[in-house]
């Protein structure tokens, strides 16, 4: 039998790991894969190379297969996927001199731990008040999990992230260097580029992604409809490799030798010290505190991390309402259904020794602490996943959910080519 | 192999290029680190066209940049990490959208037609000739600004729709809870229009909320 080609795009940061393990450790190819890996530093090329068939998969922000299901942006419609890469594995970053500022501005606030971004609303009503410039965030991508954390954080302490601060996007690879030269103020992305401010002396990192949404879903293996539907056993191939590659990755006796095969330069192309702690989970420094032990900063596996669900995808939506960038009209039941498909999910683990659960939506929110998930075969044991506001997520109130949020955007923060774009939605 | 996509799509849509015509200078913004293109694009706009180039000024720097010189054009690599920054461009309403020449590699080919169709302004060239820059640029401006007019049609269609809805609604309302006829029922707002200075539509939506409070009230459900 001949191996099946693919080519599979990725993004250098540190949660491409399942693709690099199942490559490395030779999962691809028990499976019958012929896997060529394809780097790429924007997001906007990932999504053109998938879209027109230069590439067959994609390691794809979560909210970019949910933007296109909305028929947000190009590609509308065509991007579906069923497997979540990994949870977690943000983090929000900021200057030594903003963070110094923030200590002496509201000192007791800077004691919170998850740390609120008060102190921060502390900085800007000071500057605000003394007609200073106003603070410049960044993230990767408007439609990223980055970007809706960051606003989330804002928000939460009552800052408006379209009219408080400037928002801007700048290639992840290029953030260090925006905040050491003083160009940006702060960012929320993914490994290395915390851990490299931090170990360089440059920025201090306030909060992780899990301390905003715990085990919210981060990336995802995004594939086209089409090629899903013609390549249906090449595409359940696919994800048996990446379960298996993150089972063996989501073990902690395995995460340094991790870091090492995707700091090489043909993966991540870092030094292992910047990536290893992202991994372990060890040394990750938040709210200017060294916490000693966060093992799920980045989750693989566990806690049935895989598994598409479509409340996940119901609450990403959300955040696009919110935000203003989908009308309220939207039908959200066909988006989660179109977005992300855990029938195929299940089907690709099927004959692996992985549990299932029985539903394909939770109340994101309603666990505080760890809890067990019964399935038809053995229980899962899951993690929380409550929100920094502490509001759960019903995904069968999702306009409730919407409009009970004080910050918000109408469709007013849509350029005129993106509103005539989504307005179709409202029939 | 050459392919040139830009001027295929132009003709097959009937874009009309009439941007030529003026005496002001194109401003052409070039976000490229590789020396040999924006000579190659300098050179084929030689005349006519004031070109600036990027080639280490990232995420807010460009953007700022952007701003201040309001390129007319912006032409860059479709693999450039500053794709991302001038994507988020598009999200933003204060913004002005900007047609963008984007360079490609031949694979990809016919479907990034989709891209462009789906509202990435790009335009896609490949082994370019100085001579055939102007024309591609020319091409890009019009058919972008062709698709704008479409949308901004498109769009006050659908706006002008939804205002007929709401004051249809508050004439209805009128008339039902003051016994107007339609026709006192618009001149009575089209009278609050013009005093309190707002569009008939925001006077209508105004009419509904009141009288549906009242209706409220009074115990009595509106429709």
């Amino acid at each position: 039998m001949t191996a099946q080609t693919l080519n599979i795009g990725f993004a250098p940061l540190t949660d491409c790991a399942s693709l690099v393990v199942a490559r490395e450790r030779g999962i691809f190819a028990q499976n019958g894969l012929d896997v060529s890996l394809r780097r790429f530093v924007s997001w906007a090329a990932m999504r053109d190379a998938l879209g027109s068939g230069v590439i067959d998969a994609a390691h794809m922000l979560s909210p970019m297969v949910v933007a296109s299901a909305a028929r947000l942006g190009p590609f509308p419609g065509d991007f579906t996927t069923a497997f979540t890469m990994n949870l977690n594995g943000n983090a929000i970053t900021v200057s030594n001199a903003l963070h110094e500022e923030m200590q002496q501005r509201a000192p007791d606030l800077m004691e919170e731990l998850p740390l609120t971004a008060r102190a921060l609303k502390r900085v800007i009503q000071q500057r605000q008040a003394k007609g200073g410039a106003p603070l410049t965030l960044a993230h990767v991508y408007p439609q990223s999990m980055h970007s809706y954390e960051l606003r989330f954080w804002l928000a939460e302490a009552g800052i408006d992230p379209d009219r408080d601060l400037n928002l801007v996007v700048v290639p992840p690879s290029l953030t260090v260097d925006a905040l050491s030269t003083g160009h940006i103020d702060g960012y929320c992305v993914g490994e290395p580029w915390n851990s490299a401010a931090v170990v360089g002396g440059l920025g201090r990192t306030l909060i992780t992604s899990g301390e905003i949404w715990s085990n919210g879903p981060e990336k995802v293996l995004a594939v086209r409809k089409s090629w899903a539907s013609d390549h249906h056993d090449t595409h359940l191939a696919l994800i048996a490799s990446l379960s298996e590659a993150s089972k063996w990755l989501d073990d902690v006796a395995n995460r340094q030798t991790a870091a090492r095969m995707i700091a090489a330069p043909e993966y991540v192309n870092t030094a292992y010290d910047e990536i290893v702690s992202s991994l372990t989970g060890v040394g990750v420094q938040t709210g200017g505190h060294l916490r000693l032990k966060m093992p799920d900063f980045n989750v693989f596996h566990r806690y049935a991390a895989n598994f598409p669900w479509r409340s996940h995808a119901k609450w990403i939506l959300s955040q696009m309402v919110r935000w203003g960038e989908v009308p309220e009209t939207v039908d959200v039941e066909s988006v989660a259904e179109n977005a992300f498909r855990p029938d195929i999910y299940c089907e690709a683990v099927k004959a692996l020794d992985v549990a299932c659960p029985v539903s394909d939506q939770k109340v994101e929110g309603a666990h505080q602490h760890a809890w067990l998930m019964e399935t038809q075969s053995q229980p899962i044991a899951c993690s929380a996943d409550r929100f920094l506001d502490g509001k759960p997520f019903d995904p069968a109130r999702f306009s409730d959910y919407v409009s009970g949020f004080d910050i918000r955007r109408g469709e007013d923060r849509l350029g005129e080519s993106d509103r005539s774009q989504v307005a179709d939605l409202g029939k | 192999m050459a392919t040139s996509l830009a001027s295929g799509a132009g003709a097959n849509r009937g874009a009309q290029v009439n941007v030529n015509s003026s005496d002001v200078p194109l401003r052409v913004l070039i976000i490229d680190d590789d020396p040999e293109r924006i000579k190659l694009v300098e050179e084929g706009l030689a005349a006519n066209a004031v070109v600036h180039t990027a080639s280490r000024t990232h995420g807010r720097l460009l953007l700022d940049m952007i701003s201040r010189i309001g390129p007319d054009v912006i032409i860059m690599d479709c693999n450039s990490p500053d794709r991302d920054t001038i994507e988020s461009l598009r999200l933003v309403a204060r913004s002005n959208p900007k047609p963008i020449v984007m360079f490609v590699e031949e694979e990809g080919g016919d479907r990034m037609q989709d891209a462009i169709d789906a509202g990435v302004s790009a335009y896609v060239i490949d082994g370019l000739m100085p001579r055939r820059v102007r024309p591609l640029i020319d091409t890009a401006i019009a058919r972008f600004r062709h698709m704008d007019g479409l949308r901004s049609e498109l769009q006050k269609t659908k706006d002008d729709l939804a205002a007929r809805k709401v004051i249809e609604r508050a004439k209805g309302l009128l008339m039902q809870h003051h016994g107007m006829t339609e026709d006192q029922a618009f001149s009575s707002m089209r009278k609050m229009s013009q005093q309190q200075g707002k569009p008939i539509k925001d006077v209508a939506s105004n009419v509904i909320t009141i009288l549906e409070m009242l209706a409220n009230k009074a115990g009595e459900l509106p429709e």
